[in-house]
Protein backbone atom coordinates (compact mmCIF):
# COMPACT_ATOMS: atom_id res chain seq x y z
CA UNK A 1 0.00 0.00 0.00
CA UNK A 2 1.13 3.31 -1.08
CA UNK A 3 0.92 6.65 0.96
CA UNK A 4 0.02 10.20 -0.47
CA UNK A 5 -0.64 11.05 -3.97
CA UNK A 6 2.66 12.63 -5.06
CA UNK A 7 3.07 16.23 -6.62
CA UNK A 8 3.90 14.26 -9.96
CA UNK A 9 1.82 13.19 -13.20
CA UNK A 10 -0.68 10.14 -13.27
CA UNK A 11 -2.67 8.43 -15.25
CA UNK A 12 -6.29 7.04 -15.18
CA UNK A 13 -6.31 3.47 -14.82
CA UNK A 14 -9.24 2.06 -17.34
CA UNK A 15 -9.90 -1.57 -17.59
CA UNK A 16 -8.36 -2.11 -21.18
CA UNK A 17 -5.27 -1.47 -19.17
CA UNK A 18 -5.02 -3.68 -16.20
CA UNK A 19 -3.39 -6.40 -17.45
CA UNK A 20 -0.78 -3.77 -19.18
CA UNK A 21 -0.29 -1.44 -16.25
CA UNK A 22 0.29 -4.88 -14.10
CA UNK A 23 2.88 -6.77 -16.29
CA UNK A 24 4.51 -3.15 -17.47
CA UNK A 25 4.15 -1.49 -14.48
CA UNK A 26 5.69 2.32 -16.26
CA UNK A 27 6.80 4.32 -13.66
CA UNK A 28 3.77 7.07 -13.06
CA UNK A 29 3.75 8.48 -10.61
CA UNK A 30 0.26 7.28 -9.25
CA UNK A 31 -3.08 6.75 -10.53
CA UNK A 32 -6.88 7.07 -10.70
CA UNK A 33 -10.02 5.06 -10.84
CA UNK A 34 -13.57 5.72 -11.75
CA UNK A 35 -15.04 4.88 -8.14
CA UNK A 36 -18.13 3.31 -9.86
CA UNK A 37 -16.18 0.76 -11.85
CA UNK A 38 -15.43 -0.79 -8.03
CA UNK A 39 -18.61 -1.03 -6.44
CA UNK A 40 -18.62 -4.99 -7.27
CA UNK A 41 -17.51 -7.53 -4.05
CA UNK A 42 -15.81 -9.78 -7.03
CA UNK A 43 -14.43 -10.19 -10.37
CA UNK A 44 -11.30 -9.56 -13.03
CA UNK A 45 -11.37 -5.38 -11.80
CA UNK A 46 -11.23 -5.20 -8.45
CA UNK A 47 -8.74 -7.92 -8.26
CA UNK A 48 -6.54 -5.94 -10.63
CA UNK A 49 -6.97 -2.46 -8.64
CA UNK A 50 -6.09 -4.56 -5.57
CA UNK A 51 -2.80 -5.62 -7.23
CA UNK A 52 -2.10 -2.04 -9.21
CA UNK A 53 -2.68 -0.26 -5.58
CA UNK A 54 -0.05 -2.32 -4.08
CA UNK A 55 2.54 -0.62 -6.78
CA UNK A 56 1.18 2.56 -7.48
CA UNK A 57 -0.49 5.31 -5.04
CA UNK A 58 -4.44 5.72 -5.84
CA UNK A 59 -7.02 8.16 -5.74
CA UNK A 60 -10.95 7.30 -6.28
CA UNK A 61 -12.57 9.73 -8.49
CA UNK A 62 -17.16 9.14 -8.53
CA UNK A 63 -18.95 10.21 -11.52
CA UNK A 64 -22.10 9.19 -10.24
CA UNK A 65 -22.98 11.10 -6.79
CA UNK A 66 -24.93 13.95 -8.30
CA UNK A 67 -23.82 15.81 -4.81
CA UNK A 68 -25.39 19.00 -6.65
CA UNK A 69 -28.69 17.43 -7.01
CA UNK A 70 -31.40 19.32 -5.45
CA UNK A 71 -33.37 15.94 -4.88
CA UNK A 72 -30.67 14.94 -2.40
CA UNK A 73 -27.93 12.35 -2.79
CA UNK A 74 -28.56 8.54 -3.21
CA UNK A 75 -27.74 6.54 0.22
CA UNK A 76 -27.19 3.75 -1.44
CA UNK A 77 -24.54 5.53 -4.00
CA UNK A 78 -23.11 6.70 -1.18
CA UNK A 79 -22.69 3.62 1.03
CA UNK A 80 -20.67 1.74 -2.21
CA UNK A 81 -18.15 4.80 -2.08
CA UNK A 82 -17.40 3.93 1.51
CA UNK A 83 -17.04 0.43 0.85
CA UNK A 84 -14.64 1.25 -1.96
CA UNK A 85 -12.88 3.65 0.35
CA UNK A 86 -12.48 0.83 3.12
CA UNK A 87 -11.32 -1.37 0.15
CA UNK A 88 -8.87 0.66 -1.53
CA UNK A 89 -8.05 2.85 0.59
CA UNK A 90 -7.49 5.84 -1.65
CA UNK A 91 -5.28 8.83 -0.85
CA UNK A 92 -7.49 11.18 -2.66
CA UNK A 93 -11.25 10.98 -3.33
CA UNK A 94 -12.87 13.55 -5.38
CA UNK A 95 -16.46 14.11 -7.28
CA UNK A 96 -17.67 16.46 -9.11
CA UNK A 97 -19.62 20.12 -8.96
CA UNK A 98 -22.87 18.99 -10.88
CA UNK A 99 -26.12 17.15 -10.39
CA UNK A 100 -27.52 14.47 -11.86
CA UNK A 101 -30.85 13.48 -10.94
CA UNK A 102 -34.78 14.81 -10.98
CA UNK A 103 -37.93 12.93 -9.90
CA UNK A 104 -36.18 9.66 -9.46
CA UNK A 105 -34.64 9.58 -13.02
CA UNK A 106 -30.44 9.57 -12.95
CA UNK A 107 -29.21 10.77 -16.40
CA UNK A 108 -25.99 9.45 -15.54
CA UNK A 109 -23.72 12.83 -17.11
CA UNK A 110 -22.21 15.48 -15.39
CA UNK A 111 -24.99 18.31 -15.67
CA UNK A 112 -24.07 21.56 -15.02
CA UNK A 113 -25.12 23.54 -11.83
CA UNK A 114 -26.85 27.32 -11.96
CA UNK A 115 -24.31 28.96 -10.08
CA UNK A 116 -26.54 30.75 -7.84
CA UNK A 117 -26.28 31.08 -3.90
CA UNK A 118 -28.96 28.63 -2.85
CA UNK A 119 -26.46 26.30 -5.49
CA UNK A 120 -23.46 27.22 -3.09
CA UNK A 121 -25.90 25.97 0.12
CA UNK A 122 -27.24 23.20 -1.34
CA UNK A 123 -23.75 21.75 -3.17
CA UNK A 124 -21.73 22.49 -0.13
CA UNK A 125 -23.87 21.15 2.97
CA UNK A 126 -24.44 17.89 0.64
CA UNK A 127 -20.47 17.52 0.29
CA UNK A 128 -20.29 18.13 3.72
CA UNK A 129 -22.62 15.25 4.72
CA UNK A 130 -20.63 13.33 1.86
CA UNK A 131 -17.35 13.77 3.71
CA UNK A 132 -18.69 12.80 7.02
CA UNK A 133 -20.43 9.98 5.84
CA UNK A 134 -17.28 8.74 3.76
CA UNK A 135 -14.85 9.66 6.19
CA UNK A 136 -12.78 11.64 4.26
CA UNK A 137 -12.02 15.52 2.77
CA UNK A 138 -13.38 15.02 -0.71
CA UNK A 139 -11.67 17.38 -4.10
CA UNK A 140 -14.52 18.70 -5.58
CA UNK A 141 -13.63 19.03 -9.81
CA UNK A 142 -15.25 22.24 -12.20
CA UNK A 143 -17.12 20.14 -14.97
CA UNK A 144 -17.47 20.76 -18.28
CA UNK A 145 -20.40 22.87 -19.84
CA UNK A 146 -22.22 23.55 -23.10
CA UNK A 147 -25.18 25.67 -21.20
CA UNK A 148 -25.18 28.27 -18.73
CA UNK A 149 -28.02 28.91 -16.54
CA UNK A 150 -29.67 32.00 -16.90
CA UNK A 151 -30.52 32.40 -12.58
CA UNK A 152 -26.29 32.17 -12.52
CA UNK A 153 -25.06 35.11 -11.18
CA UNK A 154 -22.22 34.30 -9.27
CA UNK A 155 -18.75 33.47 -11.38
CA UNK A 156 -18.18 29.50 -11.85
CA UNK A 157 -15.01 29.93 -9.76
CA UNK A 158 -16.84 32.57 -7.21
CA UNK A 159 -19.47 29.76 -6.59
CA UNK A 160 -16.39 26.68 -6.53
CA UNK A 161 -14.66 28.61 -3.60
CA UNK A 162 -17.58 29.52 -1.78
CA UNK A 163 -18.59 25.79 -1.78
CA UNK A 164 -15.02 24.92 -0.81
CA UNK A 165 -14.96 27.26 1.74
CA UNK A 166 -18.77 26.28 3.49
CA UNK A 167 -17.90 22.28 3.23
CA UNK A 168 -14.07 22.44 4.18
CA UNK A 169 -13.67 20.01 0.87
CA UNK A 170 -10.75 21.18 -1.69
CA UNK A 171 -11.43 21.78 -5.41
CA UNK A 172 -9.69 19.59 -8.14
CA UNK A 173 -9.26 21.87 -11.07
CA UNK A 174 -9.83 20.34 -14.76
CA UNK A 175 -7.77 22.50 -17.06
CA UNK A 176 -9.54 21.09 -20.22
CA UNK A 177 -12.94 21.81 -18.74
CA UNK A 178 -11.67 24.94 -18.01
CA UNK A 179 -10.63 25.66 -22.10
CA UNK A 180 -14.16 23.37 -22.87
CA UNK A 181 -16.24 25.82 -20.92
CA UNK A 182 -14.81 28.83 -21.76
CA UNK A 183 -14.56 28.23 -25.65
CA UNK A 184 -17.91 27.15 -25.54
CA UNK A 185 -19.40 29.80 -22.79
CA UNK A 186 -17.02 32.47 -24.02
CA UNK A 187 -15.62 32.63 -20.37
CA UNK A 188 -12.14 34.05 -19.37
CA UNK A 189 -9.70 30.92 -18.82
CA UNK A 190 -7.28 32.49 -17.16
CA UNK A 191 -9.34 34.74 -15.03
CA UNK A 192 -11.29 31.21 -13.53
CA UNK A 193 -7.60 29.77 -12.70
CA UNK A 194 -6.55 32.72 -11.04
CA UNK A 195 -9.81 33.00 -9.16
CA UNK A 196 -9.36 29.38 -7.62
CA UNK A 197 -7.93 29.59 -4.14
CA UNK A 198 -4.32 27.67 -4.26
CA UNK A 199 -4.41 26.33 -1.14
CA UNK A 200 -7.39 24.28 -1.98
CA UNK A 201 -6.64 22.90 -5.37
CA UNK A 202 -5.56 19.57 -4.53
CA UNK A 203 -5.45 17.95 -8.03
CA UNK A 204 -5.49 19.01 -11.56
CA UNK A 205 -6.89 16.66 -14.63
CA UNK A 206 -5.77 17.29 -18.23
CA UNK A 207 -7.47 15.32 -20.69
CA UNK A 208 -8.43 15.23 -25.02
CA UNK A 209 -11.63 17.04 -26.06
CA UNK A 210 -13.01 17.09 -29.65
CA UNK A 211 -15.02 19.61 -31.57
CA UNK A 212 -18.69 19.50 -33.14
CA UNK A 213 -19.29 22.54 -35.23
CA UNK A 214 -18.43 25.60 -32.70
CA UNK A 215 -18.95 23.39 -29.67
CA UNK A 216 -16.18 21.81 -27.69
CA UNK A 217 -16.98 18.45 -26.60
CA UNK A 218 -15.28 17.07 -23.25
CA UNK A 219 -14.86 13.00 -24.39
CA UNK A 220 -11.60 12.46 -23.17
CA UNK A 221 -11.12 10.75 -26.63
CA UNK A 222 -7.54 12.47 -27.90
CA UNK A 223 -4.00 13.93 -26.72
CA UNK A 224 -4.50 17.20 -24.08
CA UNK A 225 -3.96 19.97 -26.86
CA UNK A 226 -1.44 22.99 -27.43
CA UNK A 227 -3.89 25.34 -25.72
CA UNK A 228 -4.69 23.51 -22.67
CA UNK A 229 -0.91 22.71 -22.23
CA UNK A 230 -0.46 26.52 -22.46
CA UNK A 231 -3.47 26.83 -19.59
CA UNK A 232 -1.75 24.24 -17.14
CA UNK A 233 1.79 25.83 -17.35
CA UNK A 234 -0.34 29.11 -16.42
CA UNK A 235 -2.31 26.71 -13.93
CA UNK A 236 0.65 25.39 -11.95
CA UNK A 237 2.76 28.87 -12.35
CA UNK A 238 0.07 30.20 -9.88
CA UNK A 239 -1.23 26.96 -8.43
CA UNK A 240 1.97 25.20 -7.40
CA UNK A 241 3.70 21.87 -8.07
CA UNK A 242 0.28 19.65 -8.07
CA UNK A 243 -0.58 16.21 -8.44
CA UNK A 244 -1.67 15.85 -12.39
CA UNK A 245 -3.85 13.61 -14.15
CA UNK A 246 -4.15 12.21 -17.72
CA UNK A 247 -7.19 11.08 -18.37
CA UNK A 248 -8.58 9.56 -21.18
CA UNK A 249 -12.02 7.31 -21.72
CA UNK A 250 -12.70 6.88 -25.55
CA UNK A 251 -10.15 5.74 -28.43
CA UNK A 252 -8.50 4.62 -25.35
CA UNK A 253 -4.60 4.08 -26.99
CA UNK A 254 -1.81 1.99 -25.52
CA UNK A 255 -0.82 2.52 -21.87
CA UNK A 256 2.35 3.81 -23.71
CA UNK A 257 0.77 6.76 -24.95
CA UNK A 258 -0.62 7.71 -21.89
CA UNK A 259 2.21 7.48 -20.16
CA UNK A 260 4.09 9.59 -22.49
CA UNK A 261 1.45 12.56 -21.98
CA UNK A 262 2.10 12.09 -18.00
CA UNK A 263 5.74 12.13 -18.93
CA UNK A 264 4.93 15.68 -20.91
CA UNK A 265 3.61 17.07 -17.40
CA UNK A 266 6.05 15.51 -14.93
CA UNK A 267 8.34 17.76 -17.19
CA UNK A 268 6.20 20.75 -16.77
CA UNK A 269 6.29 19.72 -13.05
CA UNK A 270 9.81 19.93 -12.98
CA UNK A 271 9.86 22.88 -15.04
CA UNK A 272 8.29 24.34 -12.05
CA UNK A 273 10.62 23.20 -9.49
CA UNK A 274 13.91 24.33 -11.61
CA UNK A 275 12.44 27.63 -11.48
CA UNK A 276 11.73 27.70 -7.68
CA UNK A 277 14.79 26.29 -6.46
CA UNK B 1 -36.73 33.72 -9.35
CA UNK B 2 -37.29 30.03 -9.78
CA UNK B 3 -35.62 27.45 -7.00
CA UNK B 4 -32.93 25.22 -7.62
CA UNK B 5 -35.14 22.26 -7.64
CA UNK B 6 -37.35 24.21 -10.27
CA UNK B 7 -34.30 24.89 -12.40
CA UNK B 8 -33.27 21.02 -12.38
CA UNK B 9 -36.71 19.98 -12.94
CA UNK B 10 -37.15 21.72 -16.30
CA UNK B 11 -33.73 20.91 -17.22
CA UNK B 12 -34.73 17.35 -16.49
CA UNK B 13 -37.94 17.98 -18.49
CA UNK B 14 -36.26 19.66 -21.34
CA UNK B 15 -33.71 16.42 -21.77
CA UNK B 16 -36.56 14.53 -22.00
CA UNK B 17 -38.57 16.42 -24.35
CA UNK B 18 -36.66 19.29 -26.52
CA UNK B 19 -40.16 21.61 -26.16
CA UNK B 20 -39.96 21.99 -22.50
CA UNK B 21 -38.88 25.02 -21.12
CA UNK B 22 -35.39 25.56 -19.91
CA UNK B 23 -33.78 28.94 -18.61
CA UNK B 24 -30.51 27.87 -20.21
CA UNK B 25 -28.31 29.23 -22.89
CA UNK B 26 -27.30 28.56 -25.73
CA UNK B 27 -30.73 26.56 -25.72
CA UNK B 28 -29.57 24.24 -28.53
CA UNK B 29 -26.59 22.65 -26.65
CA UNK B 30 -28.87 21.05 -24.13
CA UNK B 31 -29.13 18.05 -27.14
CA UNK B 32 -25.33 17.59 -25.91
CA UNK B 33 -26.75 16.49 -22.43
CA UNK B 34 -29.82 14.78 -23.98
CA UNK B 35 -27.28 13.15 -27.02
CA UNK B 36 -24.17 12.04 -24.28
CA UNK B 37 -27.17 10.82 -21.04
CA UNK B 38 -28.85 8.73 -23.87
CA UNK B 39 -25.40 7.01 -25.29
CA UNK B 40 -24.09 6.36 -22.10
CA UNK B 41 -27.30 4.44 -21.43
CA UNK B 42 -26.75 2.68 -24.28
CA UNK B 43 -22.92 2.15 -24.29
CA UNK B 44 -23.52 0.54 -20.39
CA UNK B 45 -26.41 -1.70 -21.77
CA UNK B 46 -24.51 -3.18 -24.99
CA UNK B 47 -21.69 -4.04 -22.79
CA UNK B 48 -23.87 -5.82 -21.16
CA UNK B 49 -25.24 -7.89 -24.10
CA UNK B 50 -22.26 -7.79 -26.31
CA UNK B 51 -23.78 -10.82 -28.54
CA UNK B 52 -27.20 -10.02 -28.46
CA UNK B 53 -26.01 -6.44 -29.84
CA UNK B 54 -23.56 -8.47 -32.29
CA UNK B 55 -27.12 -10.36 -33.65
CA UNK B 56 -29.40 -7.74 -33.77
CA UNK B 57 -26.71 -4.87 -35.51
CA UNK B 58 -25.96 -1.89 -34.02
CA UNK B 59 -29.52 -0.20 -35.48
CA UNK B 60 -31.77 -2.10 -34.04
CA UNK B 61 -29.96 -2.25 -30.97
CA UNK B 62 -30.03 1.59 -30.15
CA UNK B 63 -33.69 1.39 -30.64
CA UNK B 64 -34.23 -0.99 -28.14
CA UNK B 65 -32.15 0.27 -26.25
CA UNK B 66 -34.54 3.50 -26.21
CA UNK B 67 -37.47 1.50 -25.72
CA UNK B 68 -36.00 -0.19 -22.53
CA UNK B 69 -34.83 3.30 -21.23
CA UNK B 70 -38.56 5.12 -22.03
CA UNK B 71 -39.88 2.79 -19.83
CA UNK B 72 -36.66 1.62 -17.74
CA UNK B 73 -35.50 4.82 -16.61
CA UNK B 74 -31.84 4.45 -15.11
CA UNK B 75 -32.28 4.80 -11.35
CA UNK B 76 -28.97 4.50 -9.91
CA UNK B 77 -25.27 7.13 -10.54
CA UNK B 78 -24.16 3.73 -11.26
CA UNK B 79 -25.10 2.37 -14.60
CA UNK B 80 -23.45 -1.54 -13.96
CA UNK B 81 -27.10 -2.48 -13.03
CA UNK B 82 -28.86 -0.44 -16.26
CA UNK B 83 -29.57 -4.09 -18.17
CA UNK B 84 -30.78 -5.66 -14.86
CA UNK B 85 -34.35 -5.63 -16.20
CA UNK B 86 -33.76 -5.65 -20.03
CA UNK B 87 -34.95 -9.50 -20.49
CA UNK B 88 -37.94 -9.18 -18.86
CA UNK B 89 -38.41 -6.35 -20.96
CA UNK B 90 -37.56 -8.18 -24.33
CA UNK B 91 -39.86 -10.74 -22.73
CA UNK B 92 -42.52 -8.10 -23.37
CA UNK B 93 -41.39 -6.06 -26.15
CA UNK B 94 -41.06 -9.41 -28.34
CA UNK B 95 -44.40 -11.16 -27.30
CA UNK B 96 -45.02 -13.49 -29.99
CA UNK B 97 -42.87 -12.59 -32.15
CA UNK B 98 -40.30 -14.63 -33.97
CA UNK B 99 -37.52 -13.44 -31.92
CA UNK B 100 -38.50 -13.96 -28.75
CA UNK B 101 -35.61 -15.90 -28.22
CA UNK B 102 -33.29 -13.21 -27.36
CA UNK B 103 -34.92 -11.95 -24.38
CA UNK B 104 -33.00 -15.46 -23.60
CA UNK B 105 -30.46 -14.90 -24.75
CA UNK B 106 -30.15 -11.36 -22.50
CA UNK B 107 -30.82 -13.67 -20.19
CA UNK B 108 -27.95 -15.50 -20.23
CA UNK B 109 -25.75 -12.56 -20.98
CA UNK B 110 -27.00 -10.61 -17.97
CA UNK B 111 -26.16 -13.60 -15.92
CA UNK B 112 -22.94 -13.35 -17.69
CA UNK B 113 -22.93 -9.85 -16.20
CA UNK B 114 -23.69 -10.81 -12.88
CA UNK B 115 -21.13 -13.95 -12.77
CA UNK B 116 -18.49 -11.59 -13.52
CA UNK B 117 -18.69 -9.63 -10.50
CA UNK B 118 -19.48 -11.92 -7.96
CA UNK B 119 -17.30 -12.73 -5.14
CA UNK B 120 -15.10 -16.20 -5.51
CA UNK B 121 -15.00 -18.96 -2.02
CA UNK B 122 -12.05 -20.75 -2.04
CA UNK B 123 -13.41 -24.43 -2.97
CA UNK B 124 -13.35 -27.69 -1.79
CA UNK B 125 -12.51 -30.63 -3.07
CA UNK B 126 -14.12 -34.33 -2.45
CA UNK B 127 -11.74 -35.13 0.00
CA UNK B 128 -14.43 -33.41 2.24
CA UNK B 129 -16.41 -36.20 1.92
CA UNK B 130 -14.70 -38.19 3.77
CA UNK B 131 -15.57 -36.51 6.79
CA UNK B 132 -19.38 -37.98 6.79
CA UNK B 133 -19.99 -41.09 7.42
CA UNK B 134 -22.11 -43.03 4.22
CA UNK B 135 -25.34 -43.47 5.75
CA UNK B 136 -24.76 -38.74 5.63
CA UNK B 137 -23.97 -38.43 1.93
CA UNK B 138 -28.10 -38.57 0.93
CA UNK B 139 -28.81 -35.77 3.64
CA UNK B 140 -25.46 -33.52 2.51
CA UNK B 141 -26.36 -30.20 1.15
CA UNK B 142 -23.81 -28.21 -0.94
CA UNK B 143 -23.14 -24.66 -1.09
CA UNK B 144 -21.69 -23.91 -4.20
CA UNK B 145 -20.14 -20.92 -6.02
CA UNK B 146 -22.10 -17.76 -5.89
CA UNK B 147 -21.57 -16.87 -9.52
CA UNK B 148 -22.79 -20.17 -10.48
CA UNK B 149 -26.23 -19.31 -12.81
CA UNK B 150 -28.05 -22.15 -14.30
CA UNK B 151 -30.23 -21.90 -17.50
CA UNK B 152 -32.96 -23.50 -19.13
CA UNK B 153 -34.33 -22.05 -22.11
CA UNK B 154 -36.57 -23.36 -25.05
CA UNK B 155 -34.63 -22.38 -27.99
CA UNK B 156 -30.48 -23.31 -28.73
CA UNK B 157 -29.63 -20.22 -26.58
CA UNK B 158 -26.12 -21.49 -25.54
CA UNK B 159 -25.11 -22.55 -29.40
CA UNK B 160 -26.61 -19.42 -30.63
CA UNK B 161 -24.06 -17.42 -27.69
CA UNK B 162 -21.15 -19.60 -28.90
CA UNK B 163 -21.78 -18.70 -32.72
CA UNK B 164 -21.45 -15.06 -31.72
CA UNK B 165 -18.56 -14.57 -30.81
CA UNK B 166 -17.59 -13.20 -33.88
CA UNK B 167 -18.98 -10.69 -36.12
CA UNK B 168 -21.12 -11.55 -39.42
CA UNK B 169 -21.78 -15.19 -37.35
CA UNK B 170 -23.95 -17.31 -39.86
CA UNK B 171 -27.40 -17.75 -37.43
CA UNK B 172 -28.42 -20.80 -35.92
CA UNK B 173 -31.49 -22.59 -36.57
CA UNK B 174 -34.22 -21.64 -33.78
CA UNK B 175 -35.74 -24.90 -34.27
CA UNK B 176 -32.74 -26.29 -32.68
CA UNK B 177 -34.18 -28.39 -29.33
CA UNK B 178 -33.72 -25.93 -26.46
CA UNK B 179 -30.98 -26.22 -24.45
CA UNK B 180 -29.56 -26.25 -20.76
CA UNK B 181 -26.39 -24.94 -19.21
CA UNK B 182 -24.52 -22.97 -16.26
CA UNK B 183 -22.50 -19.66 -16.48
CA UNK B 184 -19.55 -19.48 -13.66
CA UNK B 185 -17.28 -17.13 -13.15
CA UNK B 186 -13.42 -18.78 -13.20
CA UNK B 187 -10.31 -16.78 -12.43
CA UNK B 188 -9.56 -15.82 -16.39
CA UNK B 189 -12.88 -15.20 -17.23
CA UNK B 190 -16.85 -16.37 -17.13
CA UNK B 191 -17.52 -19.60 -18.59
CA UNK B 192 -20.86 -20.03 -20.48
CA UNK B 193 -21.17 -23.80 -20.89
CA UNK B 194 -23.93 -26.11 -22.13
CA UNK B 195 -24.96 -29.25 -19.90
CA UNK B 196 -26.75 -32.48 -19.98
CA UNK B 197 -30.06 -31.87 -19.07
CA UNK B 198 -29.80 -34.45 -16.10
CA UNK B 199 -26.62 -32.29 -15.19
CA UNK B 200 -28.74 -29.62 -15.38
CA UNK B 201 -31.24 -30.38 -12.81
CA UNK B 202 -28.77 -32.29 -10.47
CA UNK B 203 -27.41 -28.89 -10.29
CA UNK B 204 -30.24 -26.72 -9.79
CA UNK B 205 -31.40 -28.78 -7.00
CA UNK B 206 -27.90 -28.60 -5.40
CA UNK B 207 -27.86 -24.76 -6.07
CA UNK B 208 -31.55 -24.48 -4.87
CA UNK B 209 -30.58 -26.02 -1.08
CA UNK B 210 -32.08 -29.86 -1.69
CA UNK B 211 -29.97 -32.21 -0.17
CA UNK B 212 -27.74 -35.05 -2.62
CA UNK B 213 -30.15 -37.87 -2.14
CA UNK B 214 -33.08 -35.50 -3.49
CA UNK B 215 -31.01 -33.63 -6.30
CA UNK B 216 -30.27 -37.29 -7.34
CA UNK B 217 -33.48 -38.36 -7.63
CA UNK B 218 -34.81 -34.88 -9.40
CA UNK B 219 -32.24 -35.51 -12.18
CA UNK B 220 -33.17 -39.55 -12.46
CA UNK B 221 -29.26 -39.81 -11.68
CA UNK B 222 -28.57 -43.98 -11.56
CA UNK B 223 -24.96 -45.08 -9.30
CA UNK B 224 -23.06 -44.22 -12.18
CA UNK B 225 -24.21 -41.47 -13.31
CA UNK B 226 -23.96 -40.21 -9.30
CA UNK B 227 -20.26 -40.97 -9.27
CA UNK B 228 -19.62 -38.95 -12.29
CA UNK B 229 -22.45 -35.83 -11.36
CA UNK B 230 -20.32 -35.45 -7.27
CA UNK B 231 -16.79 -35.78 -9.55
CA UNK B 232 -18.25 -33.27 -11.70
CA UNK B 233 -18.96 -30.67 -8.74
CA UNK B 234 -15.88 -31.00 -7.10
CA UNK B 235 -13.48 -31.42 -10.35
CA UNK B 236 -15.17 -27.45 -11.62
CA UNK B 237 -14.54 -26.28 -8.28
CA UNK B 238 -18.15 -25.14 -7.73
CA UNK B 239 -18.61 -26.54 -3.96
CA UNK B 240 -17.45 -24.01 -1.31
CA UNK B 241 -18.88 -26.06 1.63
CA UNK B 242 -21.10 -29.08 2.29
CA UNK B 243 -22.58 -29.98 5.87
CA UNK B 244 -24.57 -32.35 6.87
Amino acid sequence: MHGPIPAAAGIGLRAVHHQALIAERPPVGWIEAHTENYFHEGGSAVRALERARADYPLSLHGVGLGLGSADGVDREHLLRVRRAISRFEPALVSEHACWGQADGEFFNDLLPLPYTDEAVELLARQVGEAQDALGTRLLIENVSAYVAFEHSHLHEWDFLTAVAELSGCGLLLDVNNVFVSSRNLGLDAHRFIEGLPAERVGEIHLAGHSRNGNVLIDDHGSAVCEEVWQLYRHAIARLGAVPTLIEWDTNIPALSTLWAEAQRADHLLGELRGLAA
Amino acid sequence: MASLRELQASFAAALRDDSAACAVSPRQNLSIYRNNSAINFRTALGLCFPVLRRRVGDDYFRQLAMKYRERNPSRSGDLHWVGRGFAPFLVEHLQGGDYTWLADLARLEWSREEAAVAVAHAAVGAEVLSHFTPEQLEDLRFSLQPSLRLHASDFPVFTIWAANQVDNAPPVDQSLPGECGMVRARTDGVEVRRLKPEVFSYLSALSAGAPLGEAVSVAGLDQPALVQALGFVFQEALVCAVAA
